[in-house]
């Protein structure tokens, strides 16, 4: 789960890391009010979750209050779809660093990318210029030893109180990561002021959904979700992507779905959502099958191999779906594993005809999608 | 452990029915019962000093309290833990692999299916008695994905094989075991002629799977499948480990990274099979 940045940056000051003084504005008013009282220049910043909001124009500098208004017209534009402006006060620096906690899974150790040049695409960079990423592993049983942050601060080229502030900077993330239970941790840019210490202009915290259970202070909101039938799925413990095509898939397991997806993909099709009933959700066929037609899609493509999602099981599923809901599209079925007789059978009773072989019946779905007939 | 609840006992009972030799099964607090013939105990150290040493332990505990269980059997000697918990945070999934790699062990999954022999003996959750996915043979097949082994081992069975041993090292982003360790156990296995690697998006897996081939520490045929060519950047395919950032763990990267360290790399799943079989019987067709 992705934070925003304001989200991000409580955190960090939770944990000792100075950010700049700002405000969450909700409308234009508390947004100019907001600008007003940090006085110019200052920094206007949409809080959404997509990346490049520097070119988008989603992230500016103004000078005044014409500048002011101008800049929240355009965030805060109905089709730009942002809820959320965070104005902060301009920062003066002297330099800009990248620093950054990632997960190792090789090692099994949490990875510290560090980088004297801030406000890079460290993707970018790694491509381009590995050798200006200083990397140093820490052992999650022993935490970062301060020598390690001293080896990352004086790699960038710190010295005196700077490498002792840019130390404390560090150790002060890893905190973050650890106790967040984070999957990243990244403060891009990481400013030096004139005074030697350290503030961060930029933040990303995600936190890893499998630990929510032990972060309650983190939960996902509406607007965390690509649509209302992705949220709905998530209450259900539904896998569910959001798309915008002609197919939906309603297939079992995450892997044979992810394949289906290619195959559609390969045969010229195109998909309306990805959606999972597979494992624990095998009894869910109705459900999955109504968040399905929700998208109005022109075929609902159904492959399953179960091992323990039993076939039977989900096309008994299947069946009281179609009586209940009474869907308008196709349907290609293509269930396969344990109990596959008898799912056989279940689907002749309601008229649909199975297949055994998940090209055929991705090809099917295509051509069905495109108007065709079986 | 967890061989008490619902799924665990089920499972349970298939691998000893498969002819897996299971001897004792924990549970703290029941002590004294039993799931079927096997006697339980409150702890793995009790469990290992009644039943004497163990060659392995299968864990069918939720995610939260699987990084316990885990170090449970690590301090009880055991050396081949076998994890199914679907949903393990990272942070325990780090510390998982961290503990495997001091102390030697081998810790398969999370996430995972298991492992099975087919004909043998298995620690997990498989459907054995499926036949033409779970034949006994001398193909190796390594997996990220449950309902994806399904499918293309269908097809290297529908190709005339079987398998020897079926390792799932799981989907999460953080597993125990890697396939370049799986690899390296596939190479000294003398019942094993080539192997299957089943992989998709994300992760460096596959890219250490091709390096080990290219260093020729990895002898026989390789034929691979990865799953995900077309997903979107950036949005997680089902597994928590399937997803592509900042252009790292593309499904086309791997594959042509597994291309040029000389394994058989299938587009489609149908493909698997016609590989090996162009690999492992050159001079015959229409297998």
């Amino acid at each position: 789960m992705k934070l925003h940045e304001y989200q991000a940056k409580a955190v960090f000051s939770q944990h000792g890391i100075k950010t700049p003084e700002g405000k969450l504005a909700q409308s234009k008013e508390e947004a100019l009010q907001a600008a007003l009282e940090a006085g110019f220049p200052c920094v206007i910043k949409s809080q959404i979750l997509r990346g490049g909001r520097g070119k988008a124009g989603l992230v500016q500098v103004v000078r005044n209050e014409t500048e002011a208004r101008n800049a929240i017209d355009f965030m805060f534009a109905p089709e730009k779809k942002v809820r959320n402006l965070l104005v902060e006060k301009a920062v003066n620096f002297t330099r800009e660093i990248y620093l950054s906690l990632v997960p190792e899974p090789k090692s099994g150790t949490v990875l510290a990318l560090a980088c004297a040049e801030g406000g890079v695409e460290i993707e970018e960079l790694a491509k381009t210029a590995p050798e200006k990423i200083v990397r140093e592993s820490i052992d999650p049983t022993q935490g970062i030893f301060s020598f390690q942050a001293r080896n990352l601060a004086y790699a960038l080229g710190l010295s005196g109180d700077a490498a002792k502030n840019f130390s404390s900077v560090a150790a002060n993330l890893y905190d973050v990561f650890t106790k967040n239970d984070a999957e990243l941790a990244e403060i891009n840019p990481l400013f030096l002021l004139a005074d030697n210490s350290f503030i961060a202009g930029d933040g990303k915290l995600a936190i890893d959904d499998n630990a929510l259970y032990r972060q309650k202070n983190f939960q996902p909101d509406a607007e965390d979700f690509d649509s209302d039938i992705a949220k709905e799925a998530s209450q259900e413990g539904i896998p569910y992507l959001q798309f915008d095509g002609d197919i939906s898939l309603m297939c079992a397991g995450a892997g044979l779905t992810t394949t289906v997806y290619d195959l559609v993909v390969d045969f010229g099709g195109t998909v309306a959502n990805y959606l999972e009933f597979g494992g624990p959700n095998y009894r869910k066929s109705l459900k999955a099958m109504e968040l399905c037609i929700r998208n109005k899609p022109k075929v609902i493509l159904i492959v399953t191999f179960g091992t323990i999602a039993r076939a039977d099981v989900m096309a008994e599923g299947i069946s009281e779906a179609l009586k209940t809901l009474k869907p308008e599209c196709p349907i290609v079925t293509c269930i396969r594993g344990t109990g596959e007789e008898k799912a056989a059978e279940i689907l002749r009773s309601i008229g649909l005809e199975p297949l055994y072989d998940t090209e055929e019946a991705v090809r099917t779905a295509v051509q069905l999608a495109k108007g065709g007939t079986r | 452990m967890g061989a008490t609840g619902a799924e665990g006992s089920f499972w349970t009972g298939h691998m000893a029915a498969l002819g897996t030799q299971v001897v004792a099964a924990v549970t703290p607090g029941k002590e004294g019962e039993n799931v079927g013939a096997i006697p339980v105990f409150h702890t793995v150290r009790r469990a290992v000093s009644a039943a004497g040493p163990v060659d392995g332990a299968m864990l069918f505990v939720p995610p939260r309290f699987t990084k316990d269980a885990v170090f449970e059997c690590l301090d009880a000697g055991i050396r081949l833990i076998v994890t199914v918990a679907d949903g393990i945070p990272l942070h325990d999934a780090l510390q998982i692999r961290r503990a495997a790699l001091s102390t030697g062990a081998k810790v398969i999954g999370g996430n995972t299916s298991g492992i099975i022999s087919p004909g043998k003996a298995m620690m997990g959750m498989f459907p054995y008695w499926i036949e033409r996915v779970y034949k006994p043979g001398r193909i190796g097949v390594m997996t990220r994905s449950g309902s994806l082994t399904n499918e293309v081992t269908a097809m290297v069975v529908r190709a005339g094989f079987g398998v020897s041993t079926l390792v799932g090292v799981g989907g999460d982003p953080v597993p125990g075991l890697r396939f370049a360790e799986a690899l390296a156990l596939f190479e000294q296995d003398p019942e094993t002629d080539a192997v299957v690697m089943i992989g998709e998006l994300g992760g460096t897996m596959e890219e250490e799977a091709a390096d080990i081939l290219a260093s020729k520490a990895f002898s026989k045929p390789l034929a691979a499948f990865i799953g995900g060519r077309h997903a979107p950047e950036g949005r997680r395919m089902g597994h928590a480990g399937a997803i592509t950032s900042g252009g790292v763990g593309g499904a086309r990267y791997k594959m042509d990274r597994l291309r040029q360290a000389g394994a058989l790399v299938a587009e489609r799943a149908s493909q698997t099979g016609i590989l090996l079989a162009e690999a492992l019987h050159p001079n015959t067709k229409n297998h």
